[in-house]
């Protein structure tokens, strides 16, 4: 019974995880491509964003969002700050996570040579489309393992929103062991969950590295073209 | 080919070497062009008509690569305008300022006519080599996938690399990226091909199969600015030389009166040095 609670839960970890992480990477391609844009009103409010985030710990980021903005939201006689514990989870991480995506998209697109961009415009195409059509599909072969790196990353860090009480697998596993004093026993089988999970986002990130390398040509460098 | 029409200069001043009735295809004017402190281009002024081919010569960082790459508007340049076939398309603007809208649109009209080779190849490795020379009439031209696959196996056939259309670019020699390369410039059916020391970095072989199709391209009429550092070739597809030396044209004229008649002093040490 009690493994059974602890695979729901272990379900909830995947959920969580699997709705914050293509938001973190949305939101991050946003700010990273912001980043790199010459206009500073674009530019600065990412790097402050980014700055702030990478500088506080997660764990008081979902405090902050739980109970500040709850507390807020009645000082303003609203409830729309009142945030349910999942929803915080999920705007917590993908929001924390999203920070360092940026970094990662970033440094991709900065990756791509410049030569592809002057290529693209040179045969007529629009700066939008030297960007959606060659740079960015470069990059993103480029910040794959980066992020699946954070992916799995993030899969252990959800379990930080177990503090307000959203039903993941350290919450479950915490509540278990306290319930039948069987806290160490709980933590050795959430220790193995978290593993066992870990290990698939990994294989999948492996798929998905291979694919990507079959399906395109590999990065071109200048001197495998001198070394012809 | 036709070199009697060019008048001969052999002076220090930039000069306008058109003779014909008909407005050059392209065109600069008074280039001036600075990185930060460092002048680069120093007012510099060049025509290419019809079916001519220019060739570029001159010493290293005098300027030679900056001007190709002012005439299809990627670099911008401070003062002086760039024309296509008479009209104006882009003007200098200060420094760090960047190109507006219209200019862009303005950009992109001219490099649908003007296309260009790069030293370094530049094909998009994610794609495969039919895919970088449809990229062109596909996205920019519009065209549907049937007409951009027909144009497109013409070019590579035109340089000999139909057989190799599959293929990731990565897995070709230098010499065959190149010449994809111009298939995909070829694509957007230019009117000029700016050639931008287009051997730099290829082996003496791959060198000549890419010298070959540059100069299949010459007999055909094409219109070319050839930016090179290989005089052998210069003197043997251009119809007028031009010799960049600190950012403005010092001496120009046919390949004869260049390498043979009388080269002016900074060119004849540029030569020897050759």
């Amino acid at each position: 019974m009690a493994l059974l609670s602890l695979l729901s839960a272990a379900k909830n970890t995947l959920l969580l995880t699997a709705v914050s992480m293509p938001l973190a990477v949305a939101l991050g391609l946003l700010l990273g491509w912001m980043r790199l844009s010459r206009h500073r009103f674009l530019s600065w409010p990412a790097a402050a964003y980014v700055e702030v985030i990478r500088g506080t710990p997660l764990l008081v980021q979902v405090y902050l969002v739980y109970f500040s903005l709850a507390q807020l939201g009645q000082q303003l006689e609203t409830t729309l700050l009142t945030l349910q514990p999942f929803s915080t989870g999920i705007i917590c991480l993908a929001g924390n996570y999203a920070a360092y995506e940026a970094e990662i998209i970033r440094a991709g697109l900065e990756a791509v040579d410049k030569g592809q961009r002057e290529a693209a415009l040179s045969i007529g195409m629009s700066e939008r489309q030297a960007f959606c059509l060659i740079i960015l599909p470069q990059a993103f072969r480029i910040v794959v393992p980066p992020l699946i790196n954070d992916l799995i990353a993030m899969l252990k860090d959800s379990c930080l929103v177990s503090v307000i009480g959203v039903p993941e697998l350290l919450e479950r596993a915490k509540s278990i062991g306290k319930e039948r004093g069987t806290t160490a026993q709980m933590m050795v089988a959430a220790a193995v969950l978290y593993l066992m999970m870990s290990l698939v986002c990994y294989a999948f990130g492996k798929c998905l590295e291979k694919r990507l390398k079959v399906q395109g040509a590999h990065e071109l460098h200048v001197d495998q073209v001198h070394g012809h | 080919m036709g070199t009697d029409r060019w008048q001969v200069t052999g002076g220090v001043e930039q000069v306008s070497v058109a003779n014909s009735n008909e407005a050059p295809i392209l065109e600069a004017e008074g280039i001036h062009k600075s990185f930060g402190p460092k002048e680069v281009l120093n007012g510099i002024g060049l025509a290419v008509n019809k079916t001519e081919v220019l060739a570029i010569i001159g010493p290293n960082g005098c300027g030679k690569s900056t001007l190709l790459r002012c005439l299809n508007l990627l670099e911008p340049y401070q003062a002086g305008r760039v024309l296509l076939k008479g009209q104006v398309v882009s003007t200098g603007r200060p420094e760090h300022e960047h190109f507006t809208r219209a200019e862009q649109a303005q950009a992109r009209m001219l490099r649908q006519h003007v296309g260009m080779i790069f030293q370094r190849f530049n094909l998009f490795p994610h794609l495969t080599v039919l895919q970088n020379v449809m990229c062109g009439p596909r996205y920019v031209l519009k065209q549907d996938e049937e007409q951009a696959r027909t144009i497109a196996e013409k070019m590579l056939r035109k340089v000999g690399l139909w057989e190799k259309h599959p293929c990731d670019p990565a897995t070709l020699s230098g010499g065959q990226q190149q010449r994809a390369a111009i298939a995909r410039a070829l694509a957007m059916e230019p009117d000029v091909l700016l050639c931008d020391e287009v051997t730099s970095a290829l082996d003496p072989v791959m060198t000549k199969e890419v010298l070959k199709v540059i100069r299949e391209l010459a007999a055909e009429g094409m219109t070319m600015i050839v930016v090179t550092h290989d005089m052998d070739f210069a003197r043997d597809i251009a119809d007028r030389v031009v010799f960049v030396a600190g950012g403005v044209i010092a001496a120009q004229g046919t390949p004869e009166h260049i390498f043979e008649t009388q080269p002016a002093p900074e060119l004849r040490k540029f030569l020897e040095k050759g």
